[in-house]
């Protein structure tokens, strides 16, 4: 009862308190400050890793694998699995209208069944929108939001990945590129939407001439390599593509490095679609039966990767065990004609199928910034560490100052428990207002984080979350609550941890010494 | 509470409430970094103190006076080699473990200092109260609070401070304090009161007021109280008077006051 009192009056009247306090505070509020963004930006980038690449991939890079259809079949048919679709995957050369040159990945895709495993149509960012109207000068607003503009025909032909010639009407095939594989169109560091200006562009004479940057009203040339079963690769194949529509997820590293292409286009460029094995009947000329060829097999389409989806029932690994057992009965039932399925899935070097969780697909870049965060959280733990010695030298002082206290309530027949428990409460409770007061402190600064950076930027020209960095443009700002609480918790933590050392010392101290301590 | 042979008593005298038998006390102090050096305190202390006694211990400073209270009153122990020890109606104090030894304290004795050792941070009322809230607990001083409030109040109001409930120590003058300190260790009602050079901090007519205010407590409950003084003038307000010198008895005088 005494100890409720004391740490009542001791709080309210004493400087020392409020400075420890404060110290908890601020460190509270760091810890849950780095801990949210940090988070925040993990989570971001995991759900934007997983938006072009479903839950689980089956994939066999290069060669790729025919009966994709029936494995897609067999796949939707589980009550496990949301969706599926056929992708081919391979590295190209793109060429961009200035004359550069830039390596990247090709996804062909069947925009149907793509759009249904992935945020396909999200993604697509010359589109029409609700945005804020531009500005006169066009600086500062979102180009979408105008209503003359051609955002509809270029969602269209984001969807269809193609382009109706204006000439003939017929269909041609087109690209989709990320949003920042040319850099042609840039982000407004204010508003956050890009635009796009007038960009040079180099002639054959060596000139330069200056046209629009809007890519979708440009051409790109894509260069891929085919290669035979082997692996060996046969010829560069380059082809001219008009483009469709950009497509932007927002992590960085995809939407400079990614491109986009209809399915059969891939699969006719990488001789990935279907074909007869034929045997030429004559080789002399003069044979009448030369040209003639006798049709010994069909082969089949391929592609190198089947994207899944789940319904959520389970977790990634689960749908990618899931997907081996029915791809392991496909393979049962096509043996021979598909990549064997491994006992185990996923296993290193067994010259298997591979099926993989998005999570293993990103691993690189999730790893990295678990990594990071991991290593953050730790340089912050050891700076909580110096906030409790810090907590402990404050209390020390406080003990020594309060020694004669301690004295009288020994004399009047308090325990050494009772008066350890004094000191923990008493610690307890700065922690606890500290701790409070930071997460309260860091919960006001990440809700406003985003209008806190653009001012630092206005008045000190600091830019502290730079995109190309961080592949976002937006820093998170959400604090999840359970974080918040293990953070308070940890304040708490080690508040009592550097009052028990104090604490100790008080109640193993002799009235009479005490007493007599000046 | 461990007990021990009860020390021996003549028919003529009642058994002593509180007995310090062959008691001895050396410091072990340190002197520089590493050395110690022992400074004995007292040599083989025996002194009974009857229920309802005023027992005044006079002394020089250094006599070893203030520590022998602090050996009653179990601040402290006595030298474990001697085979003597305090005793508190019969019990050996000396021999009780620490939650004894606080019990002790709490309960069976009020301990009033030289230098009132008011907590600055409490009201007059809350110092008077600290007693209780240490010796009841918190659940039990919770269901005792009214009872124990009207008896702080009732002790301030009988030495005079009742307008003082609500001030701070700071606030207060030396004697004021000093009343309050005696308020707190009366609060618990223990049978002995144990003061420590109660005047030595005041002038010498609030010295005396403060004299006045145990007479008259103690004249109303019979409590026993020992005080321990250098004044002759206010040991010769009490029943008995033992002179302490280089940490022995040289002599024991029963007083005029003295009712035997």
């Amino acid at each position: 009862m005494y100890q409720a009192l004391l740490t009542r009056r001791y709080l309210s009247s004493k400087i020392m308190p409020l400075l420890a306090a404060i110290a908890v505070m601020l460190c509270t509020a760091v810890v849950l400050l780095v801990w949210s963004i940090m988070g925040g930006f993990l989570v971001m980038l995991l759900d934007a890793g997983k938006a072009i690449v479903g839950d689980v991939a089956v994939s066999w890079p290069t060669a790729g694998f025919a009966h994709y259809e029936d494995l897609i079949d067999r796949l939707e048919e589980d009550e496990n699995v949301a969706g599926a679709t056929p992708v081919v995957e391979t590295f190209g050369m793109l060429g961009l209208p200035d004359g550069r040159l830039q390596g990247v990945t090709v996804q062909g895709i069947d925009v149907q069944s793509y759009a249904r495993v992935t945020e396909y149509e999200r993604f697509l960012y010359w589109k029409p929108t609700d945005g804020p109207t531009p500005d006169d000068d066009g600086v500062g607003g979102d180009w979408r939001a105008d209503e003359i503009g051609p955002w509809p025909e270029l969602l269209a032909d984001g969807l269809a990945l193609g382009e109706r010639d204006r000439v003939t009407g017929e269909f041609e095939p087109a690209l989709v590129p990320g949003i920042e594989v040319a850099g042609f169109s840039r982000r407004d560091p204010e508003s956050g939407f890009y635009r796009f200006g007038p960009v040079g562009m180099r002639t054959p004479e060596g000139d330069v001439r200056w046209e629009s940057g809007f890519l979708p009203f440009l051409e790109l040339t894509l260069n891929l390599v085919p290669v035979d079963r082997t692996g060996r690769p046969i010829e560069v194949v380059t082809r001219s593509y008009p483009v469709a529509n950009e497509f932007r997820t927002e992590v960085f590293q995809i939407d400079s490095s990614t491109v986009f292409m209809p399915l059969a286009e891939a699969q006719r460029l990488l001789r990935l679609d279907a074909a007869e094995l034929v045997r030429q009947e004559a080789t002399d000329p003069f044979d009448e039966a030369f040209g003639q060829v006798e049709v010994l097999d069909e082969s089949p389409a391929r592609v190198t990767t089947v994207f899944v989806r789940g319904t959520g029932s389970m977790t990634p690994a689960e749908l990618a065990d899931r997907c081996h057992e029915i791809y392991m009965e496909f393979e049962r039932e096509r043996r021979g004609q598909v990549p064997p399925a491994g006992a185990t899935r996923n296993e290193p070097g067994s010259g298997s199928i591979q099926i993989t969780t998005w999570e293993q697909r990103q691993g690189m870049l999730i790893g990295a910034v678990q990594k990071e965060i991991a290593l953050v959280l730790l340089i912050l733990l050891v700076i909580s560490f110096t906030a409790s010695f810090l907590i402990l030298a404050i209390f020390w002082a406080m003990v020594s100052e309060k020694t004669r206290d301690i004295g009288i309530l020994r004399s009047i027949g308090a325990t050494r428990a009772g008066v350890a428990w004094l000191w923990l409460r008493y610690g307890l409770a700065i922690g606890l207002i500290g701790s409070i007061l930071g997460a309260a402190l860091a919960t006001l600064i990440v809700w406003n984080i985003n209008p806190i950076h653009d001012w630092l930027g206005r008045t000190f020209a600091i830019t502290v979350w730079d995109p190309k960095v961080y592949y976002f443009s937006r820093i998170p700002n959400d604090v999840e609550p359970v974080k918040a609480a293990i953070v308070v918790a940890g304040g708490l933590g080690f508040c009592l941890l550097g009052a028990l050392i104090p604490a100790i010392r008080a109640a193993f101290l002799k009235p009479v010494e005490a007493l007599r301590f000046e | 509470m461990s007990t021990a042979a009860a020390p021996s008593t003549t028919e003529s005298s009642p058994a002593p409430i509180l007995e310090a038998r062959a008691v001895a006390k050396t410091y072990h102090l340190k002197v520089g970094r590493f050395k110690r050096e022992d400074v004995p305190v007292l040599h083989g202390v025996d002194l009974g103190v009857e229920p309802g006694q005023w027992v005044a211990i006079l002394g020089a400073s250094g006599s070893g006076k203030s520590t022998l209270l602090h050996l009653l009153a179990g601040l402290d122990r006595p030298d474990s080699k001697t085979e003597g020890g305090v005793f508190f109606e019969s019990q050996a104090v000396t021999r009780f473990g620490s939650r004894s030894l606080d019990r002790y304290r709490a309960r069976s004795v009020g301990l009033v200092f030289q230098f009132y050792h008011l907590l600055p941070e409490l009201s007059v009322v809350e110092n008077v109260l600290l007693g209780a809230m240490v010796r009841r607990g918190r659940f039990a001083y919770r269901r005792a609070q009214p009872e124990a409030r009207a008896r702080a109040t009732e002790l301030l109001e009988s030495f005079g401070l009742a307008h003082r409930l609500r001030h701070r120590p700071s606030q207060l003058s030396g004697g004021e304090r000093q009343r309050v300190a005696i308020a707190r260790a009366l609060i618990n009602d223990p049978k002995v009161l144990l003061a420590d050079e109660p005047t030595g901090n005041l002038d010498h007519d609030t010295g005396q007021a403060i004299i006045d205010a145990l007479a008259a407590e103690r004249e109303r409950t019979g409590r026993t109280l020992v005080m321990v003084t250098h004044d002759p003038q206010l040991a010769s307000r009490a029943d008995r008077v033992v002179h302490l010198a280089e940490g022995r008895i040289v002599e024991t005088s029963r007083t005029e006051a003295d009712p035997s």
